[in-house]
């Protein structure tokens, strides 16, 4: 069975299981990932992310995430958790409705943000709402 | 190679080509710094760029970004108006509005509430066409603060350098009480020497300072070496005039002076009224709520967050009301929105009537008010909220033949000068509001400590 696949984007603990798929497999999945390292520079971008927002990896990847990549998410809601989670020492594994500005466009979508002590990477997982 | 090969290399090539300048105007406006928002004329968003929904969002009640009127309806409840009112074909609805957030309306509050969140944003509306509206919105709340500070030494500079035709020269004691009378006095005020042993707030209109006000002003001054005021004086005769006064210490004065009524300050009255209508103008645009004429949420957070300054300094009571009109919807609904308007064009005018001249009535969204009260003690406070509300429900507004019963809801909190947090003091209001509300509306509750936690319900939502 495809590893890939098998994740949807309410599978519990994915952090260590994203952690583990390769570039390619992270492009299966259907739902958008982005990953920041320690800098919040970001080191990982898939397809279905890339394809919603309308920009290649080399464009987004070694960026920033929240001045130069995604600045809508430098706010209380979703930067200010991960900076909180970080100087708590503590995970983080929450979703939250939001509404991305995806190519100029308004789009709903649930933001799942994991993030883990120790964990080199941390997540904003993207799935759009209906 | 054949020609068709080459035709299709070269269109593949322009495509790549548009691709990438494409997805380079898309990261542009990704990354732009200031928030760029496309509507209809309803606001219902179009198109939106991300640093808009970074300002927007925290606002949207409903984590829904869909409408700009909506998402901002807590804060600038005026943009709809404004739009409607705005009749020419195309051209800048308004050019660089402020909004200031702030609390009550956003939402998340307390706990959660960002460190680096703004404070103000500039909004301005261009009307593209009859179907289209363009909004650039900027986080301007480090430039708001710096600009307070600028005004504070153009007004000092103004009060020291513009050309000075009459003025008053009061020595005033520790207290603030005048300690000698001089002929200065006589020409700009009309007082004669009975006026020795009389506060400085004699020069005022009554109710326009408290006592606590008037040693405020003197503590200002042994702070920062001067107090400056401009506003509304009495003179001898009960007439008005506009002035500017200015207080500092007298250099060398013996702290511990033998005589308690030696003179401390020097105060400087002028006499400015042919500057008043321009001072005026400037104030009210900056100021107040264009519909009703009292205080915006800029000038009522400006006024509340001094007050409380001073307040951790001296501290006294204080107190702060909510009121809201009731079933405000419905008479939109039966009456349509003017009429809505004239409801709380009416309601302005009673709060103004209703309150003391030194307390800050304010319309802060959009069928609520809120009224700060310096020096007001909780049931003082609740006792006027309640003539207040026994006239709004004796008056009914006419409006076009029909004649449109309303009555008001208020929640009152006060601090006793330990717990100083306007935001705290906003949610107990609020709180005693709610109760009001669900008490059965056209009521008075004061905020008691087992008023719990309305349920999901963001303070300034629509009740």
């Amino acid at each position: 069975m495809n590893t890939a696949t098998a994740l949807s984007f309410t599978t519990p603990a994915l952090l260590e299981q994203l952690a583990q798929l390769s570039a390619d497999q992270l492009d299966e999945l259907d739902f958008g990932v982005i990953g920041f390292d320690a800098d919040t520079n970001v080191c990982r971008y898939n397809r279905t992310e890339s394809e919603a927002a309308g920009l290649t990896g080399p464009r987004v990847l070694d960026q920033p995430l929240f001045t130069n990549v995604a600045p809508c998410l430098n706010n209380f809601l979703v930067g200010q958790r991960f900076e909180d989670a970080e100087d708590g020492n503590t995970s983080l594994d929450d979703t939250i409705d939001y509404v991305l500005t995806l190519r100029m466009r308004p789009i709903k979508v649930k933001l799942r943000l994991l993030a883990e002590p120790g964990s080199a990477v941390r997540y904003v997982l993207v799935q759009r709402r209906l | 190679m054949s020609a068709a090969v080459d035709l299709r290399a070269f269109a593949e090539d322009a495509n790549a080509h548009l691709a990438a300048e494409h997805e380079a105007l898309m990261q542009f406006l990704y990354l732009s710094p200031v928030g760029l928002v496309q509507t209809d004329t309803g606001g219902e968003i179009l198109m939106i760029n991300p640093i808009s929904a970074q300002l927007l969002m925290p606002l949207a009640h409903d984590g829904n970004l869909v409408n700009l009127f909506e998402a901002l309806e807590g804060v600038a409840p005026e943009l709809r108006h404004l739009c409607a009112a705005f009749t020419r074909p195309n051209g800048m609805v308004c050019d660089g509005l402020q909004i200031h957030l702030n609390y009550p309306n956003y939402a998340g509050g307390g706990a959660l509430r960002p460190r680096r969140s703004p404070q103000v944003l500039s909004l301005s509306l261009l009307k593209l066409d009859d179907t289209r509206l363009m909004a650039v919105l900027s986080d301007v709340s480090e430039q708001v603060r710096r600009e307070r500070q600028l005004r504070q030494n153009d007004a000092w500079l103004n009060a020291l350098l513009t050309s000075i035709t009459d003025y008053a020269l009061v020595g005033l004691d520790r207290e603030g009480r005048v300690c000698e009378w001089n002929e200065t006095i006589g020409r700009v005020t009309g007082h004669g020497e009975a006026l020795v042993g009389s506060s400085y707030s004699v020069f005022y209109p009554a109710d326009a300072i408290t006592d606590e006000q008037v040693h405020d002003r003197l503590r200002e001054a042994d702070q920062n070496g001067w107090n400056l005021d401009e506003g509304a004086r009495v003179r001898a005769d009960g007439s008005q005039f506009w002035a500017s006064a200015m207080i500092s210490p007298i250099p060398d004065r013996d702290l511990e002076p033998v005589d308690p009524d030696a003179p401390a300050y020097c105060m400087v009255v002028r006499d400015i009224s042919d500057k008043r209508e321009a001072i005026e103008t400037r104030r009210k645009s900056a100021f107040c709520d264009h519909l009703t004429g009292v205080a915006n949420r800029r000038a009522f957070f400006d006024a509340a967050e001094l007050e409380l300054q001073r307040n951790r300094r001296a501290p006294r009571p204080i107190a702060l009301v909510l009121v809201d009109a009731d079933h405000f919807k419905s008479i939109n609904d039966r009456h349509g929105h003017p009429a809505g308007d004239a409801v709380l064009r009416q309601l302005g005018l009673v709060l103004t009537a209703t309150f003391r001249q030194v307390d800050v009535v304010a319309r802060i969204g959009g069928e609520e008010f809120a009224v700060l009260l310096p020096s007001s003690t909780l049931a003082g406070a609740a006792v006027v909220a309640e003539r207040l509300r026994q006239v709004v429900q004796a008056q009914a507004v006419a409006f076009e033949g029909a004649s449109i019963g309303v009555t008001v809801s208020a929640g009152v909190a006060a601090s006793d000068g330990v717990d100083l947090d306007l935001e705290t003091l906003m949610k107990r209001a609020d709180r005693a509001l709610y109760a009001a509300k669900a008490g059965g509306r056209n009521r008075v509750e004061s905020w008691t400590p087992d008023l719990s936690e309305p349920a999901d319900r963001p303070a300034g939502a629509p009740r």
